[in-house]
Formats: structure tokens, sequence, C-alpha cells
């Protein structure tokens, strides 16, 4: 199966700002891609460039297996930084609009405005909603005419804990249909309850990319806190199967291999003759390893 | 180009601002051009002046004198096209019209297709108005249409300065600086250059200007009157006017698509 998108080695600056260096990676069809990294790491300039918003200075990329941009982006449902309407037009209005341009899903838009919950303001002007209702109406243009491809730069923008987990129903909802879904985020727990591959972006540069399961690794980590952390940590450092150890806030995170357990942790440390006040295995998250990479 | 066109009557219709300069320029230049014809205007001031514009109003000066008070009003239509343009840049929805599935190139000239459809019927709306003041002014028919190039003028000069007002608009981007930007230019600017071309040169090439190649085929009345007695500058011919202007208008759109598929939005 080809990529719905393939991006060669994008470059992009603003004057004397390298915003991306050389990014290269693949969209598998049907996939839910999370674009991940720091403020400033070139998220939104790399989703401007595929959407043709922004030009790079080196590179390429194509849609569909090298449909012409245009017809691609018209299957493409996209909200791009900040949601973009006429402020004198009513939501259906500003949806007219959308339709028109894309030459489908002009009877829509009635489905689309119950489903993003703003069925009731459909007659009002788009300059009297607030944050949220403006987050919801871009969400649903993007939804317009059921396209086959979601590009969502950070989504959940303004939007309440109730409107935020609505946003990861509806992902959900839509991977299960078939569609591919492209969201670039730094809500890591967001991104770690829906995404299927990632790509991990810090001042430009693509740091790795792949799909979740790859990018995480099965390491887990145990949290262990003792009376003596010092000595807790001095002894640890001599217990076969423990990779890393890391201090912080009193406690420390272990990091093992897939053979050590917590019992076996346990144990070690009764031996050494240290009770343990606190014992905790965690699975490893996105945003430690996140943490890791962007070394913050 | 249908697609487009009607996508822009979408934006445009619903929009205030859009009805209030049209309304001004469609009351404006009927009501003032009948203001003038009753001696609005007179040589000397007040009631007893000579009002010599009294004849302007029959054919075949109608169009002569209309098409000079148009290519004024016309200033009302390019603050529009510079507002409706300025408008796509300060909200955004030009990079909204390109992510749903426009290309770069089918939001430029639905602009441009604005600006010929705006100067069409702006010109129309001078033809009528020419009928109209022709007709009850008139005696005959028999002169309706000589001088009726000035209409084709008309038409040229609105797309020269409806397209001249595109590319400042998509330039400055901000509406405030475009609009004073523009009335500069065009009121002030382009005068005094003029002048100091013209002077420089010892030669009316400062006449063939962006805005002031139109200006020269639709003067004020009076010069027609007053050519024999006041010492005129040299000028040139209608027609390397009329050039001049197609020219202008040309430059302003591969300038506008220049612009627009370099640059990021």
């Amino acid at each position: 199966m080809s990529p719905i998108l393939s991006i060669q080695k994008v470059s992009k600056a603003y004057g004397p700002i390298q915003a991306l260096k050389d990014v290269s990676f693949d969209v598998p069809e049907g996939c839910v891609f999370g674009v991940l990294g720091p403020n400033g790491s070139g998220k939104t300039t790399l989703l401007g460039t595929i959407l043709d918003v922004l030009i790079p200075q080196a590179g390429s990329y194509s849609w569909f297996g090298g449909m012409k941009a245009e017809d691609a982006r018209k299957q493409i449902g996209s909200l791009l930084e900040t949601p973009n309407f006429y402020h004198y037009l009513s939501a259906y209005n500003n949806l007219e609009i959308t339709g028109r341009i894309r030459k489908n899903g002009i009877d829509d838009r009635i489905r689309v405005l119950h489903q993003v919950g703003l069925f009731e303001r459909k007659d009002s002007k788009f300059q009297t909603f607030s944050l949220g209702m403006k987050q919801r109406l871009a969400i649903g243009a993007a939804l317009l005419g059921k396209p086959k491809v979601l590009v969502l730069d950070e989504p959940t923008n303004g939007l309440d804990p109730a409107g935020i987990a609505e946003i990861r129903e509806l992902i959900r909802t839509l991977h299960k249909e078939g569609l591919t879904i492209i969201i670039a985020s730094h809500l890591l727990d967001e991104i770690e309850k829906v995404c299927t591959h990632v790509a991990i972006l810090k001042r430009g540069h693509l740091l790795l990319n792949g799909p979740v399961d790859e990018v995480l690794h099965s390491e887990d980590q145990v949290e262990v806190r003792a009376a003596d952390i010092t000595g807790l940590q001095n002894a640890l450092q001599s217990m076969p199967g423990i990779k890393k150890i890391r201090l912080s806030d009193n406690t420390l995170q272990l990091t093992c291999d897939a053979n050590t357990d917590t019992a076996q942790i346990n144990e070690f440390c009764i031996g050494k003759g240290i009770v343990l006040s606190h014992l905790l295995l965690r699975k490893k998250s996105l945003e430690t390893k996140f943490m890791e990479l962007t070394g913050t | 180009m249908n697609a487009l066109l009607g996508i822009e009557w979408l934006k445009i219709k619903r929009y205030r601002t859009f009805w209030v300069l049209a309304g001004l320029f469609i009351l404006l230049l009927p009501l003032w051009n009948y203001e003038v014809e009753n001696g609005f205007i007179r040589l000397g001031g007040g009631k007893d002046g000579i009002n010599f514009l009294n004849s302007a109003y029959s054919f075949p000066q109608v169009w002569s004198n209309l098409g000079f008070w148009g290519s004024i009003f016309i200033t009302f239509i390019s603050i529009l096209v510079i507002i409706l343009t300025t408008n796509e840049y300060t909200y955004r929805t030009n990079r909204q019209n390109v992510i749903d599935g426009w290309s770069r190139m089918q939001f430029f000239h639905s602009k441009v297709l604005l600006v010929v459809v705006l100067s069409f019927l702006a010109t129309l709306y001078l033809f009528v108005m020419g009928m109209l003041f022709g007709g009850v002014n008139s005696g005959s028919l028999n002169s309706l249409f000589s001088e009726f190039e000035k209409v084709g003028y008309f038409f040229l000069l609105s797309l020269d300065y409806l397209g001249f007002a595109l590319i400042i608009a998509i330039l400055i981007k901000k509406s405030g600086l475009a609009i004073g930007l523009f009335l500069l230019y065009s009121m002030i600017i382009e005068n005094i250059l003029k002048s100091v071309i013209n002077h420089n040169l010892d030669k009316p090439y400062g006449n063939l200007l962006p805005l002031q190649a139109s200006d020269e085929l639709l003067p004020f009345p009076l010069l027609q009157m007053a050519k024999g007695m006041i010492p005129m500058g040299a000028t040139l011919s209608m027609t390397t006017y009329a050039w001049m202007a197609i020219a202008w208008c040309i430059l302003y759109y591969f300038a506008g698509r220049l612009i627009l598929s370099k640059n990021d939005w």
C-alpha cells in the first residue's frame, strides 16, 4: 500500500531561523499519525508546507502518490493553526463557501454542525463565537464532505475537557471508519491515547518516527522510595537487570530490562537491609520518552 | 471561471461594506452629475457665474463628462477592492481557501475576475446613466454614438484603477495602510511624479504613469473648450494612452501572479 503522504527532505527557514531541516517520513494509509514536538519545533510549519500555505526552500511532498496538490486538498479536511472564517457570515454560510471550494459537502453541513455541537448556533455570525465554538466550526469544516484524510493542528486548542474528550472519541471513531488522521500536538497523553504512529520533531529536526509500539519500547519504569535514598541508590547500582537509575523528587525512577519485576527488586532491597517505603510499576509513557528525547 | 465568481459572490453578497461602497458609487454618479448639470460648478462662483458645463450633458459630450466624473468616483470601488482583498489577509481566509482546495492561482484569479466584473458593471452603469442624461438633454439621438469610445476608455480606466488597487492590497496586506497609500499615490504622489518627469524630460512621458495613463483618456471636460484659449502642455495620442493602460493592467496581472506564487501565505 502506498503511503497517503510522502515527505522528502523538506527544509524551511524564516529568514535566519531554520524551522525545518531535512524532514522526511511517510504516513501510511489508515493510521492516526501524531506529529509531536515542543513549542517551536516546526509542527505547524510542517503542516503548512504540506498544505501549500508555506513554501519550503528545499524538499518535496506528495499526496496520494502524486495527485495534483489542489485536487488532493479537496479530499483532505484540515485545521491549520487558527480557525479562519469570514467574520460577518454565519457558521452555515461559512461552510457553504468551504463546500463550494471543495465541490463537495454542501448537503453535509447540517450533519457536520450536529457532529461538532454547533447546530443551535448555525445562523449566528462567526464573530459572535467563543474560542471553543470557533475551534469546533473549524473541525466541522474539516469534516465536511467526509474526506479521506484529516490534518489537524492542535485540534483541542481552546476546548474544555468535555470537548477534548469528544475530539478523542471522534478521532477513534473516524479511525475505525478507515480515515487517515494526522495530528500535531504537544498534549502527549492525548496523542498516546489515540495515535498509532508518531513523528517527533525538535527545533526542526526529525528525531524519530514510526509505530507507537516501536517508539515507546517496552521499557517499564519502577518507582522506589526508602528512608535512605542515597543508600538505596548505591545498593541498586549493583543489581543486575537495572538499566538506569534516575533521581527525581526524592524518588528513584528505575529503568529495568524485561526480565526484572517488582518482586525481584523488593527481594533484592530486603536482602541489602533496605526497606522500601514505596514501590510502583509504571508503564513507560510517551511523555517520559519525549522528555528523554528532547532533552528536557 | 463561473465557479470562482460564484464563490466570490458568496463572500461579498452578505458584506455590508460592499453594499455601502457600491451604493455610494451608484448614488453619487447620477446625483453629482445632476448637480453639475444644474450649475453646481460655475465660473466666477455664485448664482450669477457662468454655467459653462450646461451643454455638457447632451450627446455626445455626455460621454466625456460622465467618464471624467466616473474616473473620480471609481475611487470608491477601488477602496472596495482593497478592503475585500486585505480582509482575506487579515482574517487569513486566503489561507483557508487554499487549504480547502483552491490552488493559489485560483484564489488570485477569483480576485482578478472580481476586478473585471466590477469594471464591467461600472461601465455598464455609466452607459445607462449616459443614455438617461443624454436622452433627456439632447434634441436628437443623431450624435449618440460619436465619442462613444469614451465608454470603452472608462472600462480601461476601471481595470487600471481596480487592478492597481488589487496589487497594492496584495503588497501591503493591511487595509488602512493600503487604502492610505492608494489615495496618497493616486491623488498626490502621481501628480508630483508626473510634473517632475514632464518637466525634466521636457516631454509628456510623465503622463504614462500607471493611473495617469488612464486619467488622460478621460480628461476634465473644460479642457475641450479651453484648449484653444489656454496653452496646454504637449500630450500624447489617445491610442498611446490606451495601450499604456492595457500594458499596466498586464503588468499588474503578472506582478500579482509572481508575488502570490513565490511567498508564504
